[in-house]
């Protein structure tokens, strides 16, 4: 028999995640819905971020989610720099190029940082928020929630300035049709730019905060792409509302796979719910008609 | 004598390798409509095309009132007062009636004068106004060539260009199409280029006009005279 109390637990954790997960994928969901363009290094994005958060939190002692404020811009930039020297000359190429390049840039980034941190983990000795409150039956890790309020609060951020504002309307005019677009007198390659600069400086907030219970190493991108593209896969054309749910689906998922089988075998239940859904409702979960 | 709006001088463009215009000679003078008519595969939404910049150019000189806009990106060149009716009306699908308007309206210029020319698109397609909450994939193929105007007249270009614009709608729509075109010159001042497979509706608006084939001018005229033009009859007019 399983303690309801271990069930609760355990689904307040996935849902906690499921919202950083939702985070993280915003930033491929936006890269591919608007550029058409699948990063299969969005994942390494995470990982580098990470790292930095790490030295910066050691350089400075301060708990690595206070160091979003400097990786969140830094990778915003790098972002912008990668979509002018890596993206831009694949753009509207054949999807076989798009996949070398962005695959190979993955690459890169792990091998430089095996390279230089070697493949032992990391992790902030001293954080501040990693610590326990008890809630009746249920208790919850501060720094986790914290990093899901954020979260949640950067997802209503985005969506705000999609739905809200005239450069998200500029995004949201290209992403509808590319080609029309310059025609309103949008630039589409500064949307772009912008887009993608965005969609990176979503996973170095991920990895911050992830930074402030968690650890990094060289392959921490693979498991973050494979979720973010299940979340994408899942969300389909559903916008910031279908990937906040998609988000929160794979977090309960995987929870609920730790619960009732072991660790080991959560992202196996995420995959097998991800392959059902799929085979019935192959454009996701939010497709019209 | 009006001033020339748009010269395009021994223009010379394709995609990539392959050429398609083999030196185009074509002007516009303010205040007309100019028809560009001519069979499949001639360059004329090519030739729009090349205007904005969306093609290959190898050759030849594009002005805008005398300016050089060879260079300019294009939404540069929307800006500057050139804008295009698309052909297949190029709607936002996912976006409101209302958003693919004000997206017309996205250089800082148009901006400023947004609400007028809501209003004036709203005049001259009441239907709008009506569903303009509605999503714009869900409009009729009548309605969303009106769209597709009015977003395009949202920029305040002073040279629209029509690219095959009664494509897939009903006799009576094409009718309010070209009627549209003629109230735009009139009354909001705008030089129409417009391509078209209705060769005779569009010579009987048209000040003038460029026969094409094969990438070049082969005829040009006044509208009406070319109407009547023996030639031209045997070859498109039979309709």
């Amino acid at each position: 028999m399983i303690d309801p109390s271990l069930v609760a637990n355990n689904v307040i954790d996935g849902v906690l995640m499921g919202l950083l997960y939702s985070l993280v994928a915003l930033g491929l969901a936006l890269v591919f819905g608007v550029m058409d363009i699948i990063n299969f290094a969005h994942g390494d994005f995470v990982m580098i971020a990470a790292y930095l958060s790490w030295l910066l939190a050691m350089a400075f002692w301060l708990d690595p989610s206070i160091i979003a404020v400097i990786t969140v811009p830094v990778f915003f930039l790098i972002g912008v720099a990668v979509y002018k020297l890596v993206i831009e000359p694949i753009l509207g190429a054949e999807p076989l190029i798009q996949i070398a390049v962005t695959v190979g840039l993955g690459y890169v980034f792990q091998n430089v940082a095996l390279g230089i941190w070697k493949a032992e983990p990391k992790s902030f000795p001293n954080p501040w928020f990693n610590f326990s409150i008890d809630l009746g039956p249920v208790t919850l890790t501060v720094a986790k929630l914290m990093a899901a309020a954020i979260s949640l609060i950067s997802l209503y951020l985005v969506h705000y300035l999609l739905t809200n504002t005239k450069f998200g309307l500029a995004i949201r005019a290209t992403s509808a049709n590319r080609e029309v677009a310059p025609l309103m007198g949008i630039n589409v390659r500064k949307v772009y730019a912008i887009t993608f600069g965005l969609g990176i400086a979503l996973t170095a907030l991920g990895a911050s905060l992830y930074m402030s219970w968690g650890q990094t190493n060289p392959y921490l991108g693979q498991s973050f792409s494979l979720l973010s593209w299940v979340i994408v896969a899942m969300g389909g054309l559903g916008g910031v509302v279908g990937v906040l749910y998609s988000g929160l689906i794979v977090g309960i998922l995987e929870a609920l796979g730790t619960t009732f089988f072991t660790a080991s075998a959560r992202l196996a239940v995420v995959y097998i719910a991800f392959f059902l859904l799929l085979w019935f409702r192959p454009r996701g979960l939010f497709a019209r008609r | 004598m009006a001033e020339t709006m748009l010269e395009l001088k021994n223009v010379e463009a394709g995609y990539g390798e392959f050429r398609v215009l083999h030196g185009i000679n074509l002007r516009v003078d303010k205040g007309e409509i100019v028809a560009l008519v001519g069979p499949n595969g001639a360059g004329k939404t090519t030739t729009l095309r090349t205007i904005l910049r969306m093609t290959t150019l190898y050759n030849g000189e594009i002005r805008f009132k005398g300016k050089d806009i060879r260079h300019l990106p294009t939404h540069k060149i929307v800006e500057e007062g050139v804008t295009m009716v698309p052909e297949g009306r190029g709607i936002f699908n996912p976006l409101t009636v209302y958003e693919n308007l004000v997206a017309g309206a996205y250089t800082k210029k148009a901006q400023e004068k947004m609400d007028d020319t809501l209003e004036f698109v709203f005049s001259l397609f009441p239907r709008l106004k009506e569903r303009r909450n509605q999503i714009a994939g869900t409009l009729s193929g009548g309605e969303a060539q009106m769209l597709a105007i009015a977003r395009a007249i949202m920029s305040r270009p002073e040279v629209l260009m029509f690219d095959e614009p009664s494509l897939g709608l009903a006799p009576k729509i094409v009718l309010e199409v070209f009627d549209t075109v003629v109230k735009l010159r009139d009354e909001a001042n705008m030089t129409i280029l417009i391509v078209e497979q209705h060769v005779k509706n569009s010579l009987e608006i048209a000040d003038r006009a460029y026969v094409m084939e094969m990438g070049q001018i082969v005829l040009e005229g006044e509208g009406k005279a070319l109407l009547n033009d023996e030639r031209l009859k045997k070859a498109y007019l039979i309709i």
